[in-house]
């Protein structure tokens, strides 16, 4: 899961947002390291709702045009879940040197190309 | 409408129009909502965003279709300023013309071997593209007019009045040929190709099967959320 992806999943935690509100969260999650451009976002959500990760949750109208809230979807809270505690693993092979002798080869089979 | 949304309704056209019904007024307000107060412009950032966002949508076919048309028109333009000069023998079938720049040579040659090598690509990325779809048959036809819009080039370029030199007693001696003739022909394959890059976008702008929006309608029962 490329990093700007994780941070789309991981700004509808809190609850379904519309698309500036992600835009918002997940520079504001990343610690502004991840400002995704509008089109991007839309592209993301086009392929994790066709994944069904994401789903569209409420259309309201607002000053006259539709504000469509997107959600997280059990399964895409699960992927985002697996994501998170991949990486928690192999963060874990660098802060906890003790268990790289014990992991063995876990190292290998998770380290990201 | 302020300049800058006037600005980012233009560059949501990059997106095909079955998409732009469905998401560029929600993509709007976000575009708007992310711009710094004052601007007028969209942020370059943006811009590509919109442009590769746009071009991903319309697909690999659209692409190579749009790549193939454009060159195809470029090579009929090349032809017509070629007939406007004063020709050079052609080297291994490929024509120049006296005194022309060599990027303007290579950029022409390249061009030509890139509309050769995309020909087969964009028949076989449209028919897969399109299969099981009322407009299967509608491709080959617009690829093969495609093929012939580039061959009748040769025979359109008319040929140049010779000039003799006379003198008393001996007669005539052919001495060279006037240049250069313009082919007006060549406008004519031009706007052929833009016709065919046109139809060929039409034929393309349907929604790829696969493809799935997020619709309201088909939200699952379950509580979206995190956990």
């Amino acid at each position: 899961m490329r990093e700007p992806t994780y941070f789309v999943l991981a700004s509808l935690l809190d609850g379904p947002l519309h698309g500036y509100a992600i835009l918002r969260r997940t520079e504001e999650l990343s610690g502004g390291r991840v400002r995704l451009a509008t089109g991007t976002l839309y592209t993301a959500l086009d392929r994790l709702t066709a994944e069904g990760y994401v789903e569209l949750v409420r259309e309201e109208i607002v000053n006259g045009r539709a504000r469509r809230s997107y959600g997280l979807t059990s399964s895409g809270a699960g992927a985002l879940r697996a994501e998170a505690s991949r990486m928690a693993e192999v963060a874990r092979l660098v802060t906890e040197p003790g268990r790289r002798v014990k992991m063995g080869g876990i190292a290998r089979k998770t380290s990201p190309a | 409408m302020t300049p800058l949304e006037r600005r980012s309704r233009l560059l949501l056209r990059a997106y095909p129009a079955w998409y732009r019904r469905e998401r560029a007024g929600e993509m709007l307000d976000t575009l708007l909502e992310a711009s710094p107060p004052g601007r007028s412009w969209p942020t370059l950032r943006d811009t590509r965003a919109l442009v590769l966002g746009g071009l991903r949508v319309r697909g690999v076919a659209w692409c190579l279709s749009m790549l193939w048309a454009g060159l195809g028109a470029a090579g009929a333009g090349y032809d017509f300023i070629l007939s406007t000069h004063v020709p050079e023998a052609a080297y291994i079938g490929l024509p120049s013309w006296v005194g022309e720049p060599t990027l303007i040579f290579l950029a022409g040659d390249l061009g030509a071997m890139a509309w050769l090598l995309l020909t087969v690509p964009v028949l076989v990325a449209g028919l897969v593209r399109l299969r099981r779809t009322d407009w299967t048959v509608s491709w080959p036809v617009a690829w093969v007019a495609g093929l012939v819009l580039a061959f009748p080039v040769a025979d359109w370029q008319p040929s140049a009045p010779a000039v003799y030199a006379c003198s008393k007693g001996q007669g005539c001696a052919l001495t060279g040929y006037r240049y250069p003739v313009v082919s007006w022909g060549e406008l004519a394959v031009f706007a052929g190709w833009l016709a065919l890059g046109a139809a060929m976008t039409l034929i393309l702008a349907r929604p790829v099967r696969r493809r799935r929006l997020p619709d309201a309608s088909r939200r699952s029962s379950q509580e979206a959320g995190g956990p």
